[in-house]
């Protein structure tokens, strides 16, 4: 080796990868993963050290996808020891691979935190020769980043499915956020796409999390100081179209973790086709992206609009209306509730009023306190007028002179047109909806 | 009918509240009838209307200090917090929305008066407040720093409406170690934040960007987060409208990523 060097032959040597190229590999390598949000924890400055946070999170930029980034999204390795047919990082494909040095990541984010790129860090990994050896690197990691760099931005990082609980347990103390990935919704699919995980190992840890959030908690109202554990919950993520599930499958593992595991965000990232195989859709399917938009309308529902499933969907209904939203769709199946009075309704029912968000319904319980509202009010207020006029009354009279009907709000509703988050660019909303007509034909 | 009275006061906060303080003195002096007969403005309307007087306000720091203790005492601090935020928006209606939104909380004895958005004065201090404080949280995400040799950082932005105080504080909280400058090239105005030190607004000093020297590794941590941005892309979900929407092209000429 050393007479190599000394006539200066370059072999190749994974060692001397520049900073940049190991950027873009494990950046390239991590961009699959979501849950790229840095919301759920509020904690001020100290006056000394570098770092805040705030629980509405902050996004810093959007890249040419449409996506936020928050975070400096990134893997710690991507060798990886596994072989899930889905995943590009997966022992069988021949790409590059890099590592990096828990002390480049951490110059990384310092670095770009100052400058107000980031808003922290996510740090993932594929599984470096076994699960608790790579747990340990993310802990080294963040350890330094948290006491030798004494940084007090957000940390998002992931558990390591079949690591050491002690390791999980260590590390959440020194993130904000931690997640397990649950891959796919069915232990059957997961057995067949990810032979080397089992549902078992991915629910073992999170359950740890959940245990350890709500001891941290019993903990923080004994000793101000104890040190909190995972104070902005923990997520997950599945992949969508990979798989046969039906939404309503979807919907239920999802309203499960929130009801049972405590979850904080269960993120949907729909199948891109990276690598061929014969269990997967074939590598030119195009993304269900429609699918995953009405996933995370529904979602929303189940967390902020006061939903549950069983009311969206059902064995007989198992996928969401392709042309409608969610909350229009079971807004129209049960006309019977409706028209609501908005100067008299419970919050709740404002909730349910297509075209009226969360903030607008808490704004109209507030200013119905003192004074009466009228139509002009509750457009100032944020309230999408064209979509909620079908639905209610103020002092007892309809906006225009609309009839409660079925196919003829449909109608109407349809030609005011949904905005969609993806139209002109790429996929388009035509070709998707051929495509996720088939399964209910 | 009785006549009107407009009371102009300077668009700033100082300006507003100093406007609010006369307003009162104004309607105790001249024993006028009600706060509906007084309006405020930020400036000089271009058509003068009949049986309406105009009077030009002087700003003072005394005045408005009192005013601002008053409200912070009377309507809480968020309500105080986002009065201000609606003073400092650039729509000419500010001043006499945040005025008159005062007198009825006041009045009420009401610290969420700004909930009573059947009134309609509340409705456009509703808007200032709203507008003000989404272009602050837009400057809280899209300002970007950059290190000049001697370890300041240095930022560059344009804003519609005077929130880099708003945008100051934030930053001065999270990073307290830093020398730092924000420059508002719109207002012509610079935030500055001595490490440690509480930090302050500053205007007409003489400044030329061409002679600022960046740090050795200023333009590698500009490439690295350049290249970081276009790794994170997903090609199969390419979306630039969306992009847009989210990202109006507006802030980009002092976004790094958007540089050339």
């Amino acid at each position: 080796m050393q007479l190599l060097e000394s006539t200066s032959v370059e072999l190749y040597n994974p060692q001397r990868k520049s900073i940049m190229e190991k950027l873009s590999i494990l950046t390239d390598a991590a961009k699959y993963d979501v849950a790229c949000t840095s919301s759920g924890v509020e904690r001020a400055g100290n006056g000394r050290d570098m770092g805040n946070c705030k629980a509405a999170g902050i996004c810093h930029s959007f890249s040419s996808d449409g996506r936020c980034i928050s975070l400096l999204k990134i893997l710690m390795s991507n060798e990886c020891v596994y072989d899930c047919k889905y995943c590009a990082n997966r022992r069988s494909n021949d790409i590059e691979r890099a590592t990096f040095t828990p002390d480049e990541i951490c110059e990384l984010t310092i670095n770009f935190y100052k400058r107000n790129y980031i808003e922290g860090l996510f740090l993932s990994s594929g599984i470096v020769n076994n699960p608790s050896y790579t747990m340990e690197l993310l802990y080294v990691t963040l350890y330094k980043l948290r006491h030798e760099y004494r940084f007090r931005g957000y940390i998002h990082v992931k558990g390591i499915p079949g690591a050491d609980a002690a390791l999980i347990r260590q590390t959440g103390y020194l993130a904000d956020r931690m997640s397990v990935n649950l891959e796919l919704p069915t232990a059957e699919s997961l057995e067949r796409l990810a032979p080397n995980k089992h549902r078992k190992t991915i629910l073992t840890p999170m359950r740890q999390i959940q245990n350890g959030i709500e001891q941290g908690k019993n903990e923080l109202a004994l000793y101000k100081n104890a040190p909190t554990f995972v104070p902005a919950g923990q997520s997950t993520q599945m992949i969508i179209g990979a798989t046969p599930e039906s939404d309503y499958q979807i919907m239920s593992v999802a309203e499960g973790l929130y009801d049972k595991f405590g979850l904080k965000r269960v993120f949907y990232s729909a199948y891109v086709g990276i690598n061929e195989d014969k269990e997967l859709p074939a590598p030119q399917t195009a993304s269900p992206l429609l699918r995953e938009h009405r996933l995370y309308q529904a979602d929303w529902l189940l967390r902020f609009y006061r939903f549950r499933v069983d009311e969206l969907l059902s064995e007989k209904r198992p996928n969401f209306n392709i042309l409608l939203d969610p909350k229009c769709d079971w807004a129209l199946r049960h006309l019977e509730q409706f028209p609501v009075e908005i100067n008299k309704a419970d919050y709740s029912m404002l909730l349910r009023v297509p075209g009226v968000g969360v903030k607008s319904a808490q704004r109209i319980c507030k200013a119905r306190r003192s004074g009466v509202l009228c139509f002009d009010d509750l457009k100032k207020m944020g309230v999408v007028l064209k979509r909620a006029l079908y639905f209610i009354t103020c002092g007892g009279r309809m906006m225009y002179n609309t009839k409660l009907d079925e196919d003829y709000i449909t109608r109407n509703l349809l030609s005011a047109q949904e905005k969609l988050p993806f139209d002109k660019d790429g996929i388009t909303y035509k070709q998707l909806s051929l495509f996720d007509c088939v399964g209910q034909l | 009918m009785a006549n009107e009275t407009v009371l102009i006061c300077e668009d700033s906060l100082d300006g507003v509240f100093t406007g609010i303080y006369e307003a009162y003195r104004f309607k105790k002096d001249n024993a006028v009838e009600s706060h509906d007969l007084i309006h405020l403005a930020v400036k000089e309307p271009s058509a003068q209307r009949l049986f309406t007087d105009y009077i030009n306000i002087e700003t003072s720091p005394e005045k408005a200090a009192k005013v601002s203790r008053t409200l912070k005492k009377s309507l809480g601090e968020t309500t105080y917090h986002n009065l201000c935020l609606a003073a400092s928006a650039t729509f000419e209606e500010k001043a006499d929305a945040v005025y008159h939104t005062v007198v009825l909380g006041l009045k009420e004895h009401d610290a969420n008066v700004l909930d009573r958005l059947y009134d309609s004065y509340v409705q456009s201090a509703f808007k200032c407040y709203r507008a003000a404080g989404n272009e602050a949280n837009h400057f809280i995400e899209f300002t970007r720093f950059s290190e000049l040799d001697n370890g300041i950082l240095y930022a560059k932005i344009s804003a519609k409406h005077h929130v880099l105080p708003f945008v100051m504080y934030h930053f001065a909280d999270r990073l307290p170690a830093n020398n730092f400058v924000i420059y508002d090239e719109a207002a012509q105005t610079f935030g500055l934040h001595p490490s440690f030190k509480a930090w302050y607004l500053a205007q007409g000093m003489n400044f030329d960007e061409n002679s600022i020297n960046y740090s050795d590794t200023e333009k590698e941590y500009q490439e690295l987060f350049k290249r970081f941005c276009s790794s994170i892309a997903i090609e199969e979900r390419k979306n630039l409208s969306l992009q847009q929407s989210l990202l109006p092209l507006r802030f980009r000429p002092n976004m790094t990523e958007f540089h050339v």
